[in-house]
């Protein structure tokens, strides 16, 4: 039931999209030709855009995980009861598009963030505000991730941190001479990334792939990769399509190997914390 | 005296966990806690080491007043009934782990830890990580990362209940051992009777929040509140 109703559309989706890439179906198809893999994969505009994409995912993962880590580890229970425990989820409420409306909102030119740095005598006209929208290195994409990212990764923190015995560890290491500080970062940020090293990797790779943030907040140079693909797929120019398929199936790829990289490291990693004598051994 | 503490109180909620518990513990000793869960011991010694505040009450160590001192201050180690090995570490840095908190040159910690390893029975087992070690290696490795700092006081919270009998049986003897052999002072909480008698010079017996210490074993025995007798009793009657 879940080959047929979760693997078998995606294998035929790939299936489809390498056919078209291959020149094998489509409109203008002419038979079998790797002319659509030649051009992609040689164009440097291609692999600009792998790793654009690749450093918003890094900077937003990076930022939103170091943060999470911070706040949970200095406040463990702050996030799991009480009234910050509600108010923590509304981020998550809110829709790709409209935290990128916020984003645009507060830090574009003639923005929040700008008039208010106006009004402060920080700058003396709006064209002196930097750019952080539609901007060379994706500030604008990184910060509407990473006000979804942030608070995703604080609430898993912080049920990861009760459920996995960390406040035992930490205490522990706090008998052992450790101060505060030094137990958090060698005792409870290892721990809790080791356990969260997969959703890590997972939520990265969502955000890599990532659509509605950097269509409004990205620009043309410098492009993520979805909107690439989805702009050559709805060219006019119907000869795009199939390379609108190889940038899909090119990064699909990419996610891919890691997916299969990560489900094996996962159960590596399951496995030594149910030998460190902790409660994981009943999971 | 060397750990001593005078009307502990506890309430967590409207429940009243510990009732003006007073305990001394001298230099050199095994003082065993019996108790029922929730009893309170576990409380005990988390105040005792500074995890836990108490509502009222003093605790003094070598006469000193460390109520308000911060758990790492304390030179205090406090054993939990899983060993808590850090996962991300092997048996070697697992000992080294408070050593290297208090920056002592690396080659002290070198012999340091594999002296302890060696004394646990342990010094082929140094490079492995916590899930390459058995259920009793690794609560020696646990011991040796407690002796490596040389607290002046070990609390041990049930330290054998997750262990099959043949390892427990195994890991009080070696307990007793290295009690003996490291000098160490300690509270040995347990619900069970016979571990309890076992493992301690001294016994006292947690009830509902209300901790009484005997003066000797046979005090303690003769106590029926205690069960003893009913035990002794109960395995003469078949």
């Amino acid at each position: 039931m879940f080959i047929a109703l979760a693997v078998l559309p995606l294998l035929l989706g790939l299936g489809y999209a390498m056919a078209y890439s291959l020149g094998l179906v489509g409109l203008l198809s002419e038979g079998f030709t790797l002319a659509h893999w030649e051009e992609v994969l040689g164009s440097a505009f291609f692999w600009r855009t792998m790793a654009f994409s690749a450093w918003v995912s890094v900077v937003t993962t990076v930022l939103a995980v170091g943060v999470a880590l911070g706040f949970v580890a200095a406040w463990p229970r702050v996030f799991l009861r009480g009234s910050l425990s509600l108010f923590i989820y509304f981020p998550l409420a809110i829709p790709a598009i409209v935290m990128a409306f916020i984003v645009f909102q507060m830090l574009s030119a003639g923005g929040l963030v700008s008039r208010l740095a106006y009004q402060l005598g920080l700058i003396s006209g709006l064209e002196q505000f930097p750019g952080l929208v539609n901007d060379y290195w994706g500030i604008g994409i990184i910060a509407a991730h990473f006000l979804m990212a942030a608070p995703f990764f604080i609430i898993f923190f912080a049920n990861l941190y009760e459920n996995e015995q960390v406040e035992e560890f930490v205490q522990l290491a706090r008998t052992l001479g450790a101060g505060a500080r030094q137990a958090a970062l060698r005792v409870a940020a290892p721990l809790l990334l080791r356990r969260a090293f997969p959703t890590i990797v997972l939520y990265g790779l969502f955000v890599m792939g990532a659509y509605e943030a950097p269509l409004l907040l990205g620009r043309q140079s410098n492009q993520m990769v979805s909107v690439l693909a989805i702009q050559k797929l709805q060219r006019f120019n119907l000869g795009d399509i199939p390379q609108a398929y190889v940038a899909c199936i090119a990064y699909s790829a990419i996610v891919l190997s890691l997916a299969v990289w990560l489900l094996g490291r996962n159960g590596e990693e399951r496995l030594k914390y149910q030998g460190s004598g902790g409660r994981g051994k009943k999971v | 005296m060397l750990l001593q503490a005078i009307d502990i109180a506890k309430h967590f909620g409207r429940e009243e966990i510990l009732r003006s518990a007073s305990l001394e513990l001298p230099q050199g000793e095994m003082l065993s806690i019996l108790g029922r869960s929730g009893s309170g011991k576990t409380t005990l010694l988390k105040i005792l080491a500074g995890l836990e505040s108490a509502d009222s009450g003093r605790v003094f160590l070598e006469g000193r007043d460390i109520s308000g001192q911060p758990p790492h201050r304390r030179n205090i180690v406090y054993l939990y009934q899983e060993p808590l090995l850090f996962p991300h570490l092997n048996a070697f840095e697992n000992v080294a782990f408070g050593l290297r908190l208090r920056r002592l040159p690396e080659g002290e910690i070198f012999q340091k830890v594999n002296r302890l390893l060696e004394s646990l029975g342990l010094p082929e087992h140094a490079a492995k990580m916590p899930h390459q070690l058995s259920g009793g290696q690794r609560q020696r490795v646990a011991f040796g990362r407690a002796l490596a700092v040389q607290p002046k006081v070990l609390l041990l919270d049930e330290p054998f209940g997750a262990l099959d009998t043949e390892t427990r049986a195994s890991m009080q003897q070696l307990l007793k051992q290295i009690a003996g052999s490291f000098h160490i002072t300690g509270l040995f909480v347990t619900h069970d009777l016979k571990e309890a008698i076992l493992m301690g010079s001294r016994i006292g017996l947690m009830q509902e929040g209300r901790l009484k210490v005997y003066e000797d074993k046979q005090a303690f025995i003769a106590d029926a509140a205690t069960g003893v007798r009913q035990e002794i009793d109960f395995w003469s009657g078949l």
